[in-house]
């Protein structure tokens, strides 16, 4: 899926950050049910959440601490109705276990992560994009992620209606990952109103004698009960057969675990999302996400300018990687460049998948965004080694 | 009361496909389980409406027994999520299990707010000091002296008095009961479920296997009478002066009030606040 | 009627005056012996008596046993009545009244008896339902042929069909009106005058029920007919024990109050002594483990069986 620029109507346009859009996002998605916590600089979605989900005819509470606010999402969920947290760093570990929860026993959720500064406290207020990994392996055990990363106010508000829908579709918690500078940075924006009829879930039907909670067909998701329906089916963290109830048998475990991990699979197509800019002559192709790849974009520019050939791959959804795309996008590049906010962690994907390239980082951990000049810079040298 | 009885059949609440269930001979959280569900008889309260929320240990296995709605959540959480899942869905009967370890321990902090908020929850504490599944190490209610897997000269920690703790964080409802007097104990918890507000009850349950064997405490029969000098009327209730009694705990009701209910305030607050936005 | 009711003019020297006319009211806390004996007293010095009354009672911890005389005539010296000299006894619990039977009037004394039975505690000796109790075994017939005259009524049940079980006490005291030619509007403005505003309609029904009640009962005049205090149905304890339940714990074994129950060869719970299990349901509420249910078949005067 490519994402191609809209322009602007200048009579729907408005000045909107990032968190706005997020939280507008979610209303527009039919979010019911905001449980948060307050935590720079994520708090301004829950701010704003305060007011409108009321008036969607939604449920908003501040909770004690960042665990119950991810547990409350996820009982909220089990109630069901669309739910979703929002988060950053610090607060994005603490609610890992119960992230497991809801990929494990396959509870659909949306969790915002704004990233900022770390280890541990860090940089509040400094942008960072050093979760990356704890996105898609945060909590343990092996379970499956979807992480939507984008890059702009409007993209923000797109992915986090995107981000609802996957999470309805594939039965799973789905998190949107953007940093500091975009969350809180106003952009004119004109959001449209989203196109289509919102994704709902799959709900248990038919008799409950022959109803399995976690029996699914082709396309890998089980339906999912309802409270108050009649199904009256258990729900468990533990490693669970398709009746609900945990289990040690090893084949019904492989069995279980086997349809978990490989369901995303099914429905790439659908999740995956990303941009690709003048890809298709680069010598080298600059690989970034969010604020970075916003830089990335002009240093394509003053690039090609100088007649440098540089493109840009920009995954949009993180998780599960857009292998193939980013493969395909790379297939003629001598180089490639990854620049990130971080030590460097969407290298390591990005190595993975391009064993034979040539690999290199432009990591920034200062606390400061990437300029387009440092990019272009280090993809100009990149281009006359290679 | 005995006319109850004879129409309170235990095995219309349970999962017959599950049972037996796995919890050792003699363990009290059993019998805190019958008088759950023979409150939940009485009242009628629909299964297929009622919402069970456990943690994680012992007593978090007792939702796979019911039928009903059951949810298995994560250790020490099960307020946290029944929190979110009694403001969706207010036409439930949300009623969380947990135990002292589950919900003193590393749930603590959900219990004294989920008592502060007041939101219509009915919450069982199955109390039996110690952490059973995990080996029988000590926990937040295990009494002073005791020996446990983790305290092997005896235990030189305070324990928390769970209805005071609950009390004095704001509860609606707090009432204490032993698993020995199973229909006071079934009208304790019918009290709790029919409160308004949060209802936090404390079951004084016995572990025979683990706690009972490391303190030579003796078989179940033998532990189920010892209940007897544990508790004593509530009209010698704890005094702020002397807020923790290990040996010697009051049961029945100990605390009632007409706090507003949370999640009805809540959606008088919400109304506002569209009210608000219309204008 | 003639020679246990008062003449409200005496005309006969004071040397020869009528000894007080002597009612005692028994019954149990709460249920209303003060407001009875009250209504009659007030309604004695209207009418120009010269009143005592004496109660002990102890309202304020329901259930204990109450009493009251109520004395008036010309003149009254002592304010309790001796044994033997009650004219009237009026009981609100059937026990209370078999228990004070001693202080009517043995040739004359009328006895006026609710047949409600609120049996204490101490009085459940077994467990099976419908055993006997140590609790009044007498039956109206029995307690009739003691008394000169004798009434049981079910007031409980009646004034519950009024809607208002707490107006049986003026059933009663509509019955005792029969005893006592004070006039009826009297009784009425009297018991108008100490029951609760709100229920006034539904005591004045109460007293004409109870004063109806007695003259029917009293118009054969040969033998009165008594209403019976239902006798509680028999029942034969049953354990249905789960034995894929069952742990072993020893549980039931021990704490049986019968000691009825023990663990079998392969260590699961079985009823060893069924004739002395009395259903009283603790092993099947004890189990952890769900695996005991009781059932009380009903049966007349079956013994336990087992399976």
């Amino acid at each position: 899926m490519n994402v191609h620029d809209k322009s602007l109507s200048k009579s729907t346009a408005k000045l909107l950050s990032g968190n706005s859009a997020c939280a507008q996002g979610a209303v527009a998605a039919g979010c019911k049910f905001f449980a948060g916590y307050p935590i720079t600089p994520s708090s301004e979605i829950a701010e704003k959440l305060v007011t409108s989900l009321p008036q969607a005819g939604g449920v908003f509470i501040q909770m004690e601490d960042e665990i119950s606010a991810m547990a409350a999402v996820i009982g909220a969920s089990m109630g069901g109705v669309k739910a979703m947290t929002a988060t950053s760093g610090p607060g994005f570990s603490l609610k890992q276990e119960n992230i497991g929860y809801a990929a494990g026993a396959e509870i659909p959720c949306v969790i915002v992560n704004v990233m900022r500064g770390g280890p541990s406290t860090g940089m509040p207020t400094r942008p960072s994009q050093a979760d990356i990994m704890q996105t898609r392996f945060g909590s343990h055990g092996d379970y499956p992620m979807i992480v939507l990363a984008p890059s702009s106010v409007r993209e923000i508000y797109e992915e986090t209606i995107r981000a609802f829908d996957l999470a309805e579709i594939c039965r799973t918690p789905v998190i949107v990952l953007y940093d500091q500078v975009i969350a809180q940075s106003s952009e004119t924006v004109a959001l449209a109103p989203p196109s289509g009829v919102r994704a709902e879930r799959k709900w248990a039907s038919g008799p409950r004698a022959d109803y399995k909670p976690y029996a699914a067909g082709i396309d890998g998701i089980p339906a999912m009960p309802r409270p108050g329906d009649g199904y009256r089916t258990h729900t468990t963290g533990l490693t669970h057969g398709e009746n609900g109830f945990p289990t040690q048998n090893p084949e019904a475990v492989e069995r279980a675990m086997s349809r978990l991990y490989s369901k995303l699979d099914l429905h790439r197509e659908l999740i995956e999302s990303w941009e690709a800019i003048r890809c298709e002559d680069a010598d080298v192709v600059i690989v970034a996400i969010g604020i970075s790849a916003r830089a990335a974009k002009r240093a394509v520019e003053i690039c090609r300018a100088k007649g440098v050939h540089v493109g840009l791959f920009r995954p949009i959804t993180l998780w599960p990687f857009p292998e193939a795309a980013l493969q395909q996008a790379c297939k003629g590049a001598r180089a490639v460049l990854v620049p990130e906010l971080n030590i460097g962690q969407l290298r390591l994907e990005v190595e993975r998948l391009l064993g034979r390239h040539r690999v290199e980082g432009l990591h920034q951990y200062s606390g400061e965004p990437i300029t387009p000049a440092q990019i272009a810079a280090r993809a100009t040298t990149l281009a006359s080694e290679a | 009361m005995f006319t109850d009885a004879a129409n309170f059949d235990v095995r219309d609440y349970l999962r017959k496909e599950m049972m037996p269930h796995f919890l050792c001979p003699g363990c009290g959280h059993g019998i805190a389980l019958r008088a759950l569900l023979w409150a939940l008889h009485d009242l009628a309260i629909d299964k297929d409406k009622l919402a069970v929320v456990s943690g994680i240990g012992c007593a978090g296995r007792l939702s796979a027994y019911i039928d009903a709605n059951t949810f298995h959540t994560t250790h020490g959480r099960p307020l946290a999520y029944a929190t979110g899942l009694a403001l969706a869905r207010p036409d439930l009967h949300v009623v969380v299990i947990s135990g002292d370890g589950d919900c003193l321990a590393i749930g603590g902090n959900h219990l004294i707010h989920a008592c502060r908020r007041n939101l219509k929850i009915t919450c069982l504490m199955l109390n039996n000091e110690i952490y059973g599944m995990t080996g029988g190490q000590v926990s937040p209610t295990t009494s002073e002296s005791r020996l446990t897997t983790t305290t092997p000269l005896g235990n030189n920690e305070p324990n928390f008095d769970a209805c005071a703790l609950a009390t004095a964080a704001g509860a609606g409802f707090v009432g204490r009961e032993v698993t020995r007097h199973v229909p006071k104990l079934k009208e304790l918890i019918k009290a709790g479920l029919e409160h308004p507000g949060f209802a936090f009850v404390e079951v004084l349950s016995d572990c025979t296997e683990v706690f009972g064997r490391k303190n030579d405490l003796g078989s179940s029969p033998e532990m189920i009478m010892r209940q007897k000098s544990e508790i004593r009327p509530s009209a010698y209730r704890n005094t702020v002066e002397t807020p923790f009694h290990s040996t010697s705990l009051p049961t029945g009701i100990l605390t009632q009030n007409d706090r507003p209910e949370y999640g009805a305030a809540h959606r008088r607050a919400a109304a506002a606040v569209v009210a608000k936005g219309a204008k | 009627m003639s020679e246990t009711s008062i003449d409200a003019a005496p005309a006969v020297a004071p040397s020869a005056a009528k000894p007080p006319f002597n009612v005692l009211i028994v019954g149990v806390g709460g249920q209303g012996v003060i407001m009875v004996s009250k209504v009659l007293a007030a309604l004695a010095q209207w009418r120009g008596f010269e009143v005592k009354q004496s109660e002990v009672h102890g309202m304020a911890k329901r259930g204990g046993s109450v009493f009251s005389h109520v004395r008036f005539g010309k003149r009254v010296w002592s304010p309790t009545i001796a044994k033997g000299e009650a004219d009237v006894l009026v009981a609100l619990e059937w026990a209370e009244g078999l228990r004070w039977l001693p202080f009517l009037k043995p040739d004359t004394g009328i006895f006026i008896c609710d047949t409600k039975r609120i049996v204490p505690p101490f009085a459940c000796l077994n467990r099976t339902p419908g055993a006997p109790m140590r609790y009044s075994r007498e039956t109206a017939d029995e307690v009739a042929s003691y008394v000169a005259e004798g009434y049981a009524i079910d007031a409980t049940t009646m004034a519950e069909e009024l809607g208002n079980e707490r107006a049986a006490n003026v059933v009663l005291l509509g019955a005792l009106s029969n005893a006592l030619d004070f006039p009826v509007a009297d009784w009425e403005t009297t018991v108008a005058d100490f029951v609760p505003k709100k229920t006034v309609a539904v005591n004045l029904e109460a007293f004409r029920l109870g004063r109806t009640w007695v003259a029917e009962a009293r118009a054969p005049a040969a033998d009165v007919p008594l209403v019976h205090a239902p006798v509680a149905a028999s029942y034969a304890p049953r354990l249905e024990i789960n034995a894929d339940w069952c742990k072993s714990c020893d549980i039931c074994v021990k704490l049986c109050p019968e000691r009825c129950l023990k663990l079998n060869a392969e260590r699961v719970a079985e009823l060893a002594a069924p004739e002395k299990c009395t259903g009283c349901r603790l092993c099947e509420w004890l189990c952890p483990d769900f695996a005991i249910r009781v059932h009380l078949d009903p049966q007349a005067g079956a013994e336990g069986t087992a399976r």
